[in-house]
């Protein structure tokens, strides 16, 4: 809101201070604005409170320039003397700095907030606090859950609704498009495993024993967690972020407008699409693994593909492979879920998406590390008691 | 419009909403009429858009009810509410288009959902509908390879696929240039006259609501209700209340603010 004063103006300002008897009169001239804000008051200040003073007159004829800012710095001079009982006036205002004037308003001034500034609030608050919001996280998610069955079971009543090219979709960008990342950690996983293993086994001279280990750990825990985690952060993010921004363009409400129901539109497809594919890329990041187990094997333990292969064959039982895709099916569902849940409960905004992209992740790994140490017990008893 | 003003096919009851404690409005009644072009406006926060939302079904109201001829809607049961909402259109102020999707899939959504037509009709309607927004052509493109304001036109096409009974239109013509804002209301004016589509607009451009409105309803913020319903014209000229007349005189409700006064 600045309007310069149009008229020849010289460099700086200058302020001339004349006194008669204790009435002080202050004539400026020049420019004034923010970058001689401070000397220009502090002058001005100095020379009122250098004596007793009647009072103050400050003459702005002379002006060529004026900013709002200068112009409120005078307003506050003009209050600062009022209220140490000295009257103090402006005067010679020409238009133009009347309309600067103009824009200050007083009150504005001195209007408290309507909020108050947030205070930080105690370490117990904050800790309640916390516990309060994750156990409505964990009210939240299973009801979604809930939702995600009821559509499920209506998907699986009406198959001709579910929409199928979303689905491919989703097995594309979710499966093919992930392939590459999940095989490559897997050979190296497989490599560093092995390596490690043989730096320890040859003091006994036990190298033979490297390939079963590799594969056994990769088929029952590295492999199906390994492909979880990537897969909940390239695709669990992907669509917690994707939902979450349908729903700041309001096309969650028009799908609801139009109505579809937005959970069978929008999760369905994702949830089957990932838990399709995740299974299948566990079996490729097992097979990554103990490729890259064989290629430590053949290099510097000096076996031949048959040995390593027969030895890493021997430990893994079908038991083994059919829990580890049953467990990676379980992560493939939580993922999705979790991703598609934390992309509804966006409300607005590009901060809301990221907060809740984020969260999607985090909380998908957490349930991944959860869920696997439930199977560990689980398949424990159940190998145990069972006749598998 | 008088023979039909007997024939409400939306009746909005004592309606209220609230976001906590917080009072957004109470007690709102009137009656939406066949084939009008009804227009909701008033300052922004005064819960125009909420009201909108409780009307298509988005949002539950803290008390009253919405029939659809006849049918409440706000407690009706999802699968009823889907009947309803088969029976109407609406545009959401960004167009709400499905981004990861063409135009024409846009249109042909509800179309494949809910008629049984074959895929050569249906491409038949989406182009007619394409045709009736002047965007014939624009099948393939993308949501976002068109302007807003091509944005707000496909996104009609859209609510109009199945033909419904009454169109919802949220900030019509928020954040468009005049000439396209023009455009939007000539395209409203046809399709009321042309189809007999019943319209029920939030806006706040005046000169839209001076060529398009049949009816007016206005809200307001501190009144936390309706203040004023009538013809745009007839707001304009008779009435007394002072916040109607200075919103369709573009006038500040009071006299200008106080002026500082120094001394010369």
């Amino acid at each position: 809101m600045t309007k310069p004063l149009k008229r020849e103006c010289q460099a700086d300002y200058k302020i001339s201070f004349q006194w008669e008897d204790l009435n002080l009169f202050i004539y400026l001239s020049g420019e004034f604005g923010l970058k001689n804000l401070n000397a220009f008051t502090d002058d001005i200040k100095r020379e009122i409170s250098r004596q007793e003073t009647q009072s103050v007159t400050i003459d702005l004829s002379e002006i060529c320039y004026l900013d709002s800012a200068a112009a409120l710095a005078l307003v506050q001079i003009e209050k600062g003397s009022a209220s140490r009982n000295i009257p103090c006036r402006l005067i010679n205002l020409n238009d133009e700095a009347k309309g600067i004037f103009s824009v200050i308003h007083e009150d504005a001034l001195t209007q408290l907030p309507f909020h108050p500034e947030k205070s930080s609030e105690g370490v117990i608050t904050q800790m309640g606090q916390a516990s309060l919001y994750l156990a409505r996280d964990f009210v939240n998610f299973v009801t979604f859950i809930g939702e995600l069955l009821v559509a499920l079971a209506y998907t699986l009543r009406h198959p001709k609704s579910l929409r199928g090219k979303d689905v491919l979709f989703y097995v594309r960008r979710a499966g093919v498009d992930g392939l590459p990342i999940v095989a490559l950690i897997g050979l190296l996983m497989g490599l560093i495993m092995a390596f490690m293993s043989y730096l320890q086994f040859r003091q006994f001279g036990a190298n033979i024993y490297v390939p079963a280990l590799v594969s056994f750990a990769m088929v029952k825990e590295l492999g199906p967690i390994m492909t979880a985690i990537l897969v909940a952060g390239r695709s669990g993010s992907a669509f917690a972020a994707e939902i979450g921004t349908m729903v700041v363009n309001e096309e969650v409400d028009a799908l609801q407008t139009m109505s579809f129901d937005p959970v069978r539109f929008l999760a369905i497809p994702k949830v089957l699409a990932t838990v399709i594919v995740v299974p299948i890329l566990t079996i490729y990041a097992d097979l990554a693994g103990i490729l890259g187990g064989m290629i430590i094997g053949i290099t510097s333990l000096d076996l031949t593909v048959k040995t390593y292969l027969t030895q890493s064959m021997k430990t893994i039982q079908v038991f083994d492979v059919i829990t580890s895709l049953i467990k990676a099916s379980v992560f493939a569902g939580l993922i999705s879920a979790i991703g598609c849940q934390r992309g509804f409960q966006v409300r607005s905004g590009a901060q809301d998406v990221g907060k809740y992209t984020t969260s999607a992740v985090v909380a998908a790994i957490f349930l991944i590390v959860l869920t696997d140490s439930i199977f560990a017990v689980m398949l424990y008893y159940v190998k145990r008691y069972s006749i598998l | 419009m008088d023979s039909s003003k007997n024939n409400p096919i939306i009746t909005v009851k004592n309606l209220a909403a609230r976001f906590g404690n917080n009072v957004v409005f109470e007690d709102v009644s009137f009656e939406v009429y066949k084939g009008e072009v009804l227009v909701i406006v008033g300052e922004s926060g005064c819960g125009k858009s909420t009201l909108l939302r409780i009307m298509i079904g988005l949002q539950k109201p803290a008390a009253g009810q919405v029939l659809y001829q006849g049918t409440d809607i706000t407690h009706a049961r999802e699968k009823d509410l889907n009947l309803y909402r088969q029976n109407i259109g609406v545009l959401f102020q960004s167009g709400a288009l499905f981004s990861s999707m063409t135009i024409k899939e846009n249109i042909e959504l509800p179309l494949s959902e809910y008629t049984d037509l074959s895929p050569d009709a249906i491409d038949q309607i989406i182009k007619m509908k394409l045709g009736m927004v002047n965007l014939a052509g624009y099948e393939n493109h993308h949501p976002s390879e068109l302007s807003g304001g091509m944005r707000k036109r496909a996104g009609i096409a859209r609510a109009m696929a199945l033909d419904p009974r009454v169109l919802f239109f949220d900030e019509l013509s928020a954040g468009l240039d005049p000439v396209t804002a023009v455009e939007l209301d000539n395209l409203i004016i046809k399709t009321n006259e042309a189809l007999g589509t019943t319209m029920v607009i939030v806006t706040h451009e005046l000169e839209s609501i001076y060529k398009i409105a049949h009816r007016v309803l206005m809200l307001d913020k501190e009144a936390k209700g309706m203040i004023a319903e009538g013809t745009p014209v007839d707001l304009k000229e008779h009435a007394t209340d002072p916040r109607v007349k200075s919103f369709f005189l573009r006038q500040l409700p009071s006299a200008p603010a106080e002026q500082r006064f120094y001394d010369n």
